[in-house]
């Protein structure tokens, strides 16, 4: 297997163990030093600049905030997910950045669809994602991941997901 | 039977039952109902449109709305604050589309009127020769809002230019503002930008919440009871003040039951303390000293929170933040909200970084906190749609339970500052006010 593949395998698992609500075997993915951000999307015109505010984010989470989300998920009181949510991450347009044995930079697209209790109503954010993956005693771990919303507002009531 | 109309008997008839401590959910959901609070309050009151600290230097600008009308706020070259409707004045395509920037002139792109920061015409595309000299430019300016002003670096703006000053209508709300914005000497800033999100709900729903509704907090937040991250105590939510002020604002501050803290001034650095004592009173500093949360709402839909908050778990310090947002209703079961996050300018980098994932951990809109509220809020909206909500024939459901404390709870004789306060946050007090004056806004003339 090339190690793009490697890395593709490592980020439709990703996807799966989340839409399986397996988390604590993705927070396993997750490097110990993990960075996991979220940054905001605003409206510029073209001559302002970047339209990334990267001093404000949806989520700015470390290994042992993230697992204490999930702990959170956990418990009997966490009402934004419960009843679940069922979601959907489609993860495409994978691109190897850059590739070491050790040490892969890979964008990707991603599309998360979201369903909330009985209703038809489709929750949905989309965008980019900007990753650093280490081999940490022969497997493969996130070490960073830059998730780029492309809506300046989002169409949802909360983030009670990941991505 | 249903209202079909909602007309001044209907009003005087939730009026009526506002003083009895219930509400009729169909409020929540009906669109004359939302119609009119468009035109009474929105139209006529004063509305949170930004922060000084958004646009700090010449020539930087935001664009907000006031429910519908688009706002262009920005600093001239001379630093004064001006805002404008975003509409050019020729055929009224909205003028800036950014959501932020800096730019000397506007120039709109569907036939090129251009327009400085003083909103003046400047530039007519074949000007003189389509429109002639008689074309008087000046007529032809781009529309200022009516009224705005400013208190502690907070911008309000109305769209009625008879509003009475923005100092009045804040009344007593100015002074618990002046613990969490002015107590240092050069006041807050605002990180990054404010968050934006949609939430399925009515603008009171949430307005109320804030207000006047520490009560949830015990079973909405118990996530973080079990979390170990707040208190056991499954009323540690009710300890503190509720204190109802004038024109339907209200705020609570929640303390530890004995009013003692192991975390003074909200565990604020150490170097900004001496500041307290230069710009707040001993009545204020003693509030301050002691407050483990203040949160509240503006009315009609400026709330705010200031609680010490952390991610990491049980054993990470909790660290405060100030965050102000407010509620834009879109339509009877829409909101957007605007959440800014605020900071003491003068606080360390270290300590605005750890302000910030406070918030972001807690109150933005993928905080352990906020989450929830999101997801109750448009269940309560969900439910109060249909007939049987506004039957005011059914008895038993068709009003909603604001009791709490009514008529229970004396409020403290020895209150020190502004307002009427109880010696609970666990009571409907500031709700009942909130509608009480809301009703009233919707029977004006």
């Amino acid at each position: 297997m090339t190690i793009r593949d490697e890395i593709v395998n490592f980020l439709h698992d990703e996807a799966f163990l989340l839409d399986e609500r397996r988390f604590d075997e993705w927070l396993e993915m997750l490097d110990d030093s993990v960075v996991y951000r979220m940054p905001m999307r605003v409206t510029k015109e073209k001559e302002g600049g970047d339209d990334i505010v990267d001093e404000m984010t949806y989520l700015e989470e470390t290994k042992q905030s993230l697992i204490t989300r999930v702990n959170r998920l956990k418990t009997t009181s966490a009402w934004a997910e419960d009843p679940p949510s069922r979601t959907r991450h489609f993860i495409t347009n994978v691109r190897i950045e850059r590739e070491e044995p050790e040490e892969v930079h890979v964008t990707s697209y991603f599309h998360m669809l979201r369903s909330r209790g009985s209703t038809t109503e489709v929750e949905q954010v989309f965008g980019k994602r900007s990753d650093v993956v280490k081999k940490r005693d022969g497997n493969w771990r996130l070490v960073r991941r830059t998730i780029y919303p492309d809506q300046a507002i989002l169409g949802m009531r909360n983030i009670s997901n990941f991505f | 039977m249903a209202y079909t109309t909602v007309d001044a008997t209907a009003l005087k008839d939730i009026k009526e039952k506002i003083h009895t401590g219930v509400l009729p959910q169909w409020v929540f959901s009906n669109q004359q109902i939302y119609e009119l609070e468009l035109e009474k309050i929105y139209a006529r009151t004063w509305n949170f449109i930004g922060h000084e600290s958004e646009i700090r230097n010449p020539g930087d600008f935001v664009t907000r709305w006031i429910v519908h009308d688009p706002v262009l706020l920005l600093r001239d070259q001379d630093g004064q604050i001006r805002a404008y409707l975003n509409s050019c004045t020729h055929r009224g395509a909205q003028l800036c589309v950014a959501d932020c920037g800096n730019k000397k002139t506007f120039t709109c792109p569907y036939h090129g009127w251009t327009f400085n920061q003083r909103g003046e015409l400047i530039g007519i595309i074949a000007g003189n020769k389509v429109y002639g000299e008689e074309l008087d430019r000046s007529q032809w300016a781009l529309r200022r809002i009516p009224r705005v002003e400013t208190y502690q670096g907070m911008i309000f703006a109305s769209l009625n230019p008879d509003v009475e000053p923005l100092d009045e209508f804040l009344g007593g709300m100015k002074w618990y503002f002046d613990i969490m914005l002015g107590r240092t000497t050069n006041g807050l800033e605002v990180r990054g930008v404010p968050h934006r999100w949609l939430i399925r709900t009515n603008w009171k729903i949430s307005a109320d919440n804030f207000g006047g509704d520490p009560y949830h907090v015990a079973m909405s937040h118990r996530s973080t009871v079990e979390l170990g991250i707040s208190p056991q105590d499954p009323m540690y939510a009710s300890y503190g003040y509720q204190i109802v002020l004038e024109n339907g604002h209200g705020i609570n501050i929640c303390t530890t039951k004995d009013g003692t803290t192991s975390r003074p001034y909200q565990g604020l650095p150490e170097e900004l303390w001496p500041e307290f004592e230069k710009n707040l009173t001993a009545e204020q500093r003693d509030i301050l000293y002691r407050a483990v949360v203040f949160v509240g709402n503006c009315f009609p839909n400026l709330s705010f929170v200031s609680p010490m908050h952390g991610t990491g778990g049980p054993d990470e310090p909790l660290t405060s933040f100030v965050n102000f947002r407010t509620w834009r209703p879109l339509a009877p079961d829409l909101i957007e909200v605007c959440s800014w996050c605020m900071v003491d300018k003068d606080a360390s980098e270290e300590f605005k970084e750890a302000s910030y994932r406070s918030y972001v951990g807690s109150f933005g809109p993928g905080g352990t906190l906020e989450q929830d509220d999101g997801e109750i809020w448009t269940r309560v909206e969900d439910a109060s749609k249909g007939f049987m909500v506004q039957s005011k024939d059914v008895h038993y459901n068709n009003v909603l339970n604001y009791l709490m404390g009514m008529g229970r709870v004396e409020p403290i004789e020895q209150w020190r500052a502004p307002g009427t306060a109880y010696p609970t946050c666990w009571l409907d007090a500031i709700s009942r006010s909130f509608y009480e004056h809301w009703v009233d806004q919707l029977l004006s003339e």
